[in-house]
């Protein structure tokens, strides 16, 4: 309850407004409390001359009076004092301080005596006087008036009453002139505050504040938008840049995937293009084989061999290249693939066609990746391929199979027991038509790890290998947990 | 009420204690008078500060010694000195004449005199103001009082203080 009452949350007018009131009420009180006191002091040594002249005048009235110690005419002469309100009593004494007459009304204390020394002056609801009377320098007696302190204090209390409702008409002027004159401060603040509000809000650079005065606080507003220009250029030139450079990336998309397209058409075409004369060559050469074998020598018949042998490894490229552009141009399905199942069913078939090499293959079981399942099928067949072509020289083929998870990926590892490679080519491993080994040594067309790193670039994996030569090769492949489609 | 009667009896205590300290003799009051006239009259053309004032008493003397504390006393800043005048011719150089009631059957002659001279006349001689004199005194119960006679004051040439008619017991003016 009490924190919104608190002087740190209250607005910055109300606060000026409050120091202000503080401040004119502190100095209106001072002001006041001050009168009060001089006019305090002022009205009793006024009313105490006053008391002095009338003792004096009674004195003189009755130095006669006393001289002819006329008692009647000394009752009459103090009995006049009567018509003065304010005093209360009024005693006449002789020279000896003998009390020869007196003005005292019935409630009041009898006439002090003089030989104990009266206390004199202002009491607390009286003034006592006591003057003496003389004639020629002789003392003939003494005057004792005593005044009651009724008229001052009502006087006192009717400043007091004036100074406070005085006070309290200036104060609301004050008040009112104030709360007119805090907005001189307070507006411009609040208005700088309320803008930076609003820009905060609504992210619109263009809002400025209004700058009305040249002391600090225009200075402040005028900073700020200083401030608010600079960011709403920087704003401007970023977004002017993005727009730009993101116009560039589609230009440059859009070239790419032109040129991306029309070079798979290309390789396609070519690919099918190219099937029709082989199979010219093919279908002659066999029919050659086939009906002219007897006419020709063995050194023909060797070319025809040869003829037919490299039909076939042409056609292979091409099926290669067909496939290549394939992986390259179909969409990326993500699917759940059960990989160690897909890997026993291309070892199945490998061993099927396969040579009678002793042969140990460990796959590990419960093996699954995400991804489109017949691209992986296409590269995890020519990786398996490979494994078992290289080590088709060695005395046992051993291959291992497995996976682990690394991060957000999982990383398959196939290990064979082959020929291997020097790892100073490894850079040209993954490039089309790049081969590391002599088709004498082992056949292949020089696609196949081409088709392999599209398909897993495609699934936004990664592949790469290590092998000493002689002792086999390890491919690593590096498949997202999860793909994004594209 | 204790209270009330406690204070009366204390009242009527001191006003006996006065009594009693007032009881003094006739001629020791006029004394005290006489020199009291002396400061509230005035005379019109008054004599150099350095003449003192004679008070002269005619006549058989009842004072006896009762105005000898006068002697060197002040009066408007003159001193005050005794005389008694051998006889009615003697009286020049009075200021106050007191005049006996011995010398009553020669009142107006002295009285003429005395206003001549300019001299403020006292007298016990009863009817004295009415007479002609200046203050005379009078007797009211035990109270010794004064009768004062404006006219013959101001024929004489003598400014009485109105403070002083105040207190007289009859004025004629």
């Amino acid at each position: 309850m009490n924190d919104q009452w608190r002087w740190r949350h209250w607005p910055l007018r109300i606060k000026l407004l409050v120091l202000t009131l503080l401040i004119s009420t502190l100095g209106i009180a001072l002001v006041c409390g001050s009168l009060i006191i001089l006019e305090n002091q002022n009205y009793r040594d006024q009313m105490e001359s006053e008391l002095h002249v009338v003792a004096s005048i009674l004195a003189e009235q009755s130095a006669a009076a006393l001289l002819f110690e006329d008692r009647d005419q000394l009752r009459s002469i103090s009995s006049s004092l009567h018509q003065i309100d304010n005093i209360t009593q009024a005693c006449v004494y002789d020279a000896a301080g003998t009390l020869l007459t007196s003005l005292t009304p019935p409630d009041t204390d009898p006439c002090p005596d003089l030989s104990t020394s009266p206390s004199m002056g202002f009491e607390k609801n009286a003034y006592k006087l006591i003057v003496p009377v003389t004639l020629d320098d002789e003392l003939l007696g003494y005057v004792y008036i005593c005044s009651h302190l009724q008229v001052l204090k009502e006087h006192i209390r009717n400043f007091v009453l004036a100074a406070v409702g005085i006070g309290l008409v200036i104060q609301l002027l004050l008040a009112i002139v104030a709360y007119k004159l805090q907005r001189i401060v307070s507006k411009p603040i609040i208005a700088l505050s309320n803008t930076a509000e609003r820009i905060a809000q609504k992210h619109d650079y263009s809002i400025r504040a209004p700058v009305s005065s040249h002391d600090e606080l225009g200075r402040l507003s005028a900073t700020f938008n200083d401030m608010i220009s600079t960011i709403q250029l920087q704003n401007q030139r970023i977004l002017e840049s993005r727009d730009s450079l993101e116009k560039k990336v589609q230009d440059r998309t859009a070239q790419l995937s032109l040129a991306n397209r029309e070079l798979e058409a290309f390789s396609y075409s070519v690919s099918h293009d190219l099937r029709q004369p082989l199979r010219a060559i093919e279908g002659f050469s066999q029919a050659l084989e086939e009906d002219c074998e007897d006419q020709l020598n063995d050194l023909g018949k060797d070319y025809l061999r040869r003829v037919r042998a490299a039909s076939v490894r042409m056609g292979n490229l091409i099926d290669g290249l067909l496939v290549l552009s394939r992986v390259s141009r179909q969409p990326v399905e993500a699917e759940r693939v059960d990989l160690t199942a897909m890997l026993r069913e291309i070892n199945d078939e490998l061993a099927a066609i396969g040579d009678s090499l002793p042969t140990e293959v460990i796959i590990q079981p419960d093996m699954s990746v995400i991804g489109d399942s017949r691209m992986l099928r296409v590269a995890f067949q020519n990786l398996l391929e490979n494994a078992w072509k290289y080590s088709s020289k060695k005395d046992r083929r051993r291959i291992e199979i497995g996976a682990r998870q690394e991060s957000d990926n999982t990383v398959v590892t196939i290990r064979d027991n082959g020929a291997g490679f020097d790892m100073q080519y490894v850079e040209k491993l993954f490039v089309a038509f790049n081969r590391l080994h002599t088709p004498s040594e082992f056949g292949g067309t020089g696609i196949g790890l081409a088709t392999v790193y599209r398909v897993i670039r495609r699934h936004h994996g990664d592949v790469w290998a290590e092998s000493t030569v002689g002792e086999g090769a390890t491919f690593h492949v590096k498949l997202p947990n999860s793909i994004e489609q594209g | 009420m204790l209270l009330w009667k406690c204070l009366l009896v204390v009242l009527l205590c001191g006003g006996l204690l006065q009594a009693q300290a007032s009881v003094r003799s006739e001629y020791e009051v006029k004394a005290a008078f006489l020199y009291n006239f002396t400061r509230f009259i005035n005379w019109n053309e008054p004599p150099s500060e350095d003449v003192p004032l004679t008070v002269c008493v005619l006549g058989n003397d009842p004072f006896e010694d009762l105005l000898e504390p006068l002697v060197g006393r002040r009066a408007h800043g003159r001193f005050l000195q005794l005389r008694a005048p051998n006889s009615r011719s003697d009286i020049d150089g009075c200021h106050v004449l007191y005049i006996s009631q011995s010398e009553s059957s020669y009142l107006p002659a002295i009285l003429d005199e005395a206003t001549r001279q300019g001299m403020l006349t006292i007298s016990d001689i009863p009817g004295f103001a009415q007479r002609g004199g200046i203050v005379g005194y009078v007797k009211q119960g035990n109270v010794i009082r004064f009768e004062i006679n404006l006219l013959a004051a101001n024929a004489a040439g003598l400014n009485i203080n109105s403070r002083l008619l105040e207190l007289a017991a009859k004025v004629i003016r």
